[in-house]
């Protein structure tokens, strides 16, 4: 049972480190144990989920199966704060819950569920659906633990960060691993893998690189020889996965390096969005080489990854400008050069990056401006993705990533969600591919519509 | 009577330095007080022909433009005004000339004038005797104008005290059922316009926070506290949840004569986004943000630029000197990207502004 690279959409849920003492709470919130106004409060969210499956066909299938669930979980046809409640549902304490559901009650006693107010908020429906139910604490390596809760904290964030650390920690676990008797290793590891996976995907949804490495290591894990004993099977699994880092992403890291390099002249203008750590290399790379260019950051909430970089840029002595995306109209037609990175590339081509990536590529394109996105084939994805809503994660909400000017006082932002408004953070966006110049891998440089010919290229079916 | 002239120059100053400060916020803001301050000048003025009038407000006018240029619709106030002025006084004289002959046609109020400012004409009717340059009583020409010119600047008062409500007159025809609307920062203009049409349909609105000044939050607050479902994005998604909207509705700082628009930074990301994805943008702006000045963008000055902390911020220590911060407060959107602009005087496509500037100013007052 191994989880599918490509999830749906998964809200964020910060507090949830795969404690599962604090899962039960909700489950023991039965038909008993709920106060009157919950109980009155979950049938008519069921007479609601009725009427609207009635009014509303499929769509309703997924909130339908929300409210089959013991917790209050929300029906998006109920009242639009609810697909917002699902998210939170996992609340630490039970009083977190019982307020939850006193102001649910509330909000359900005050407005009405129409079916035209319900609609607009269900189209963002699917962007909140609940998380799965982690499994039990003790199965779970130590090291994963602690992965998972850097993930949903963000405390590591990029696609070859997050690939880097998951292979690594798998490397311990592997080497902790003990075979049960009557087992063998390349039979039953996938098994024990398969929990400490799914735990990693409740944490924070996986990113492409991750499942490509793991679909890889599975691979691997199966064809390993029976006959081997097993330190020398350990060893040599783990010795791949070293081989997978050094080859996919080192080397593949320092080839890109040196082609985009070569495509940075002196007196160059390059502008760069958020953070990528390929992008980095890159114009390290280059600064290092002698060349005279200067550099753009551009940055967005909700993560403000961009200053990271600065600070790396400007301590390498690079000319840096900084600016907030709005800002991009003014300074566009100073630059000459567009070089950013990419969660995962596509077979259409479509470039799957952090959000605001799509903004900077059409102005770019707008003002013929080439975009080159430095990628390595590790990160190709077979599906073809037509929009930012197929796939996409949210950030959770609040202030996690300190993204608000200290200018700015907090009580003139709105940080919580409220009756009507709600709050999303969509962290990914796919730049289609005609705003795309050149993608920049290791095995060459390829335009965007050739992209689907990276598995031809390696030699091999990704 | 000096002292009325103290007075009034003494508001005059208030106003330049209350405009050089800063403290004037909000483009209909600015536009109020300069119509108050020019009404007490005019009530207090001395002059004994129309030019001596004219060149009064004009000089007052300039010292106001200088104090902030940025601030378009004190210019145009003043433009408009003195459009007003010169038309009471033309009709007032025409209407003279027609009185002394016994016939008065309905002809000539609908040739005089404009065709739009048909409520001014009936104002000065055959009753004035203008008397210019009077010798005996240098007065006379002013005692029997003023009356009919604060007639004028209150219709010009009134026009901005309304301008909200007749621009959301027809706000539900604009906006349908189940539309998912996009709009950016907190324009009090596009807040009423939504707020008048969800009375009338059930829609969503996607906010979009608008860094750095994150005015979106206050937006997406007024409007949900209203009723209307919002979401709250930041300026990153913008791309990626275009393809759901069906119409981007937002405001403008100042309208230029070629059809382009200066507006909050983040309307050009949006609009261009719009276009992109074929979907049209409406811009709800009163008429006093109409600025008979071509495209001034060439100049990288046209933008206002505000404070840097709100981007890059001292706590970020050590980047301070070493990274140049930039934080443009304005954004300049070209006429191909917008595809109607609502006034309170109707809806105008982009090519038909230059039209709408020739109707409201004279030519005489594009440089003041």
């Amino acid at each position: 049972m191994a989880p599918a690279p490509s999830l749906p959409i998964h809200p964020p849920n910060g507090p949830v480190n795969g404690d599962a003492s604090k899962q039960p709470p909700q489950g023991r919130s039965s038909q008993k144990s709920m106060t009157k106004a919950e109980r009155r409060e979950l049938q008519e969210k069921q007479r609601a989920a009725k009427a609207a499956a009635k009014a509303g066909g499929p769509v309703n299938g997924a909130p339908s199966k929300q409210a089959a669930k013991p917790t209050p979980q929300a029906t998006a046809a109920a009242t639009p704060k609810r697909p917002t409640k699902s998210n939170e549902a996992p609340a630490p304490t039970a009083s977190a819950l019982r307020t939850q559901t006193a102001a649910r009650a509330r909000a359900a006693s005050v407005s009405v569920p129409t079916p035209a107010n319900a609609r607009g908020l269900r189209i963002f429906s699917h962007f909140g659906l609940p998380k799965p139910v982690s499994v039990a604490k003790g199965d779970i390596h130590p090291t994963i633990l602690r992965l998972a809760l850097q993930f949903s904290e963000f405390k590591i964030t990029g696609a070859n960060a997050r690939c880097i650390a998951t292979l690594s920690a798998f490397k311990t676990v592997i080497q902790d691993y003990a075979t049960p008797p009557n087992n063998t290793l390349s039979r039953h590891l996938m098994t024990y893998l398969s929990p400490q996976i799914s735990h990693l995907v409740a944490a924070r949804p996986m990113s492409v690189t991750m499942g490509n490495a793991i679909r890889q290591l599975k691979l691997e894990i199966s064809g390993s020889d029976i006959d081997l004993p097993e330190q020398d099977a350990k060893d040599a699994l783990c010795q791949k996965i070293d081989n997978y880092i050094r080859d996919r992403i080192i080397i593949a890291d320092q080839v890109i390096e040196e082609t985009a390099g070569n495509k940075i002249k002196d007196g160059d203008v390059i502008l760069t969005y958020a953070r990528s750590s390929v992008v980095q290399k890159v114009l390290l790379g280059a600064h290092a080489e002698g060349r005279q260019f200067s550099v753009i950051v551009v940055d967005s909430r909700p993560m403000l990854e961009g200053k990271r970089l600065l600070s790396v840029l400007a301590s390498a002595g690079i000319q840096c400008t900084y600016i907030l995306l709005p800002a991009l109209g003014a300074i566009i037609t100073e630059v000459t050069l567009v070089l950013v990175g990419a969660h995962s590339i596509h077979s259409n081509g479509a470039v799957y990056s952090r959000a605001g990536t799509a903004l900077v590529a059409m102005m770019a394109k707008l003002h013929s401006v080439p975009v080159v996105v430095c990628c390595e084939t590790y990160k190709y994805s077979e599906t073809v993705q037509l929009d930012s809503f197929t796939k996409n994660e949210l950030a959770p909400q609040g202030d996690l990533f300190s993204s608000f000017p200290s200018v700015k006082a907090r009580d003139s932002l709105t940080l919580e969600n409220d009756e009507h408004l709600e709050i999303l953070n969509p962290l990914y966006d796919l730049t289609p591919p005609n705003c795309i110049t050149a993608v920049v891998t290791e095995v060459g440089v390829i335009p965007p519509n050739s992209i689907g010919s990276i598995p031809v290229a390696l030699g091999r079916l990704l | 009577m000096s002292a009325d002239l103290h007075g009034s120059q003494r508001a005059v100053e208030t106003l330049v330095s209350k405009l050089r400060r800063r403290q004037v916020v909000g483009s209909r803001e600015a536009a109020l007080e300069t119509v108050l301050v020019l009404r007490q000048v005019v009530s207090k003025a001395r002059f004994s022909n129309i030019d001596q009038l004219i060149s009064l407000i004009r000089s007052v006018g300039k010292r106001l433009v200088e104090a902030q240029p940025k601030e378009h619709s004190v210019g145009n106030t003043v433009r408009k005004l003195l459009h007003h002025i010169r038309e009471e006084y033309n009709t007032a004289m025409t209407g003279n000339a027609s009185s002394s002959k016994t016939v008065y046609s309905i002809s000539n109020f609908v040739l005089q004038g404009q065709p739009r400012k048909q409520n001014v004409a009936p104002k000065s009717e055959a009753t004035l005797t203008l008397k210019e340059n009077d010798p005996d009583d240098p007065d006379s020409f002013a005692r029997v104008l003023k009356p009919v010119l604060m007639e004028a600047i209150q219709d010009v008062l009134d026009e901005l005290e309304t301008v909200y409500d007749n621009i959301s007159k027809n706000a539900k025809d604009h906006i349908h059922s189940d539309e998912i609307i996009l709009t950016i920062g907190h324009s009090k203009t596009v807040e009423t316009f939504l707020k008048v049409a969800a009375h009338h349909r059930s829609f969503t609105v996607i906010v979009a926070e608008t860094g750095p000044s994150y005015n979106g939050h206050e937006m997406a607050r007024a409007l949900s506290s209203a009723g209307i479902s919002s979401f709250l994005v930041p300026d990153s998604s913008i791309y990626a949840i275009m393809s759901r909207v069906n119409k981007v509705i937002i405001g403008a700082h100042a309208i230029l004569a070629n059809g382009g628009m200066f507006a909050i930074t983040g309307s050009l990301l949006a609009a261009n986004a719009a276009r992109v994805h074929s979907t049209p943008v409406v811009v709800c702006a009163g008429q006093f943000k109409l600025t008979p000045l071509w495209n001034l963008y060439h100049d990288f000055g046209a933008l206002d630029f505000a404070d840097p902390s709100s981007v890059l911020g001292f706590e970020e220590g050590n980047l301070v000197d070493k990274v140049d911060v930039l934080n443009p407060y304005y954004d300049y959107v070209g006429p191909e990207l917008v595809d109607v602009f609502i006034t309170n005087d109707g809806d105008h496509p982009p090519s038909s502004v230059y039209r709408l500037i020739k109707e409201t100013y004279d030519d005489d007052d594009h440089e003041l």
